[in-house]
């Protein structure tokens, strides 16, 4: 199982800060296209990924109890 | 020159000690932002004991802003200070020695270009990606450190730019976001400013004291209230091919064509803001995110008008803007970046 946190306006989307999906064996981009499916109002266009605190590209592969995190960018303060 | 008793704790952490503290007095940092993450920052390097601070805000401080923006007062709500101004007089009365300008105006190319060559360190705290863009362009031709911040709800961000070494906030944003989550959109909690500002603040004392092994190199992310951490690698991003930092750069945002532009409609008290380019915003989130904090707001598929301050902001599809009751290009600006970011 894999644990997927989102951050800022992607937690408003989804209703939850993190979830739990199987995406063993999946690219980045798969695992996207998954969320969104599920989720048709996310976007996650324009967030940075990263697994196990480590930036992945679209194309990178998960791996089994990997950590992916979306990040969308931030522009207050 | 009399040594004061004022830095004698800073003095006794080993990493600083006393040639850290020679460092740092000799160090100018400029500063883009006094609001939430520029008050707090602006004080923690001021009583740290830099030698000069420029600050540079365009905006006024009112009563939302005392919940967060820890420099300053009722007083200063009733005489609707400038924040760079304000921030100034506050400052001296903490540490006088340190000299401290405040700039009330925007941050342009032109000012930055200007002021550049003097400073050693910049600090992010602004509230929106086109003058984040221009401040990593800027850093980039001028080869000066910055550390970005930003922060919304519970969330924060924080990441330290060193040009020719980490990659910069043009290879991290594959695309720049057309609206991001503001605080007026998204609300704030100031413990989310602060840990921010904590981060900032402690990598620019790396930076100000030399001690470059000790830098985080890490793109940091958390959320408080859902106790998140997120300490992330980014290096791999460097793109050799960025048009900001890259081998062929062009530093595509000191260029005023890519600026959005202000313009006063002639005979009404009214301001267009139209973005360099033609942006695709989701007007329902938009609409949604404001009505849930309180605005008053009327949508329709092809506009959100909402009540902002003093003045009422019609914004458009394609990232145009129509801020009513206001002539004043600087301030209608301000209002467009508070919704959009």
């Amino acid at each position: 199982m894999n644990k997927i946190l989102f951050f800022a306006g992607l937690k408003e989307v989804i209703g939850e800060d993190f979830l739990q999906r199987e995406l063993n064996g999946k690219t980045v981009g798969e695992a996207k296209a998954i969320l969104q499916e599920e989720f048709p109002a996310l976007s996650l266009d324009i967030a940075m990924t990263a697994i196990n605190e480590e930036y992945a590209f679209d194309e990178d592969v998960i791996k089994k109890e990997d950590v992916i995190a979306f990040i969308p960018p931030v522009s207050g303060g | 020159m009399v040594k004061s008793d004022r830095y004698s704790r800073q003095v006794l952490f080993p990493p600083i000690g006393k040639n850290g503290q020679e460092l740092i007095e000799k160090k100018h940092v400029l500063l883009i932002g006094a609001g939430a993450l520029g008050s707090s920052i602006g004080e923690m390097l001021v009583r740290a004991g830099i030698e000069r601070l420029t600050i540079i805000d365009r905006d006024y401080i009112e009563m939302s802003n005392l919940q967060r923006q820890t420099l300053y007062t009722e007083a200063d709500v009733e005489e609707k200070a400038p924040k760079a101004d304000a921030a100034k007089k506050h400052l001296y009365a903490i540490n006088s020695v340190c000299k401290v300008e405040g700039i009330v105006g925007e941050a342009t190319v032109e000012l930055l270009e200007s002021l550049m060559d003097q400073v050693d360190l910049v600090m992010d705290a602004t509230d929106n990606f086109e003058t984040r863009m221009i401040l990593n362009d800027i850093t980039q031709k001028y080869h000066k450190p910055w550390i970005y911040g930003a922060c919304v709800g519970s969330v924060g961000m924080s990441y330290t730019i060193i040009p020719g070494i980490t990659p910069c906030l043009h290879c991290l944003l594959q695309k720049i976001p057309l609206q991001g989550m503001t605080c007026d959109t998204g609300g704030i909690i100031s413990p989310a400013v602060q840990m921010v500002v904590t981060h900032q603040v402690v990598e620019a004392m790396k930076l100000l004291v030399e001690d470059y092994d000790a830098l985080r190199g890490t793109f940091l992310s958390f959320d408080l209230w859902n106790n998140h951490y997120q300490s992330i690698k980014v290096d791999r991003i460097k793109k050799s091919a960025c048009l900001s930092c890259g081998a062929e750069r062009t530093y595509p945002f000191l260029d005023q064509s890519n600026h959005t532009k202000t313009a006063i409609l002639c005979g009404r008290d009214t301001v267009q803001i139209r973005p360099s380019k033609e942006k695709r915003l989701n007007l329902k989130t938009l609409a949604a995110s404001l009505e849930n904090n309180g605005y008053e707001v009327k949508a329709n598929p092809f506009l959100v008008s909402v009540k902002i301050e003093d003045a009422r902001a019609v914004i458009f599809k394609d990232g145009r803007a129509l801020i009513h009751h206001t002539k004043d290009t600087v301030y209608a600006k301000s209002l467009y970046d508070k919704l959009l970011g």
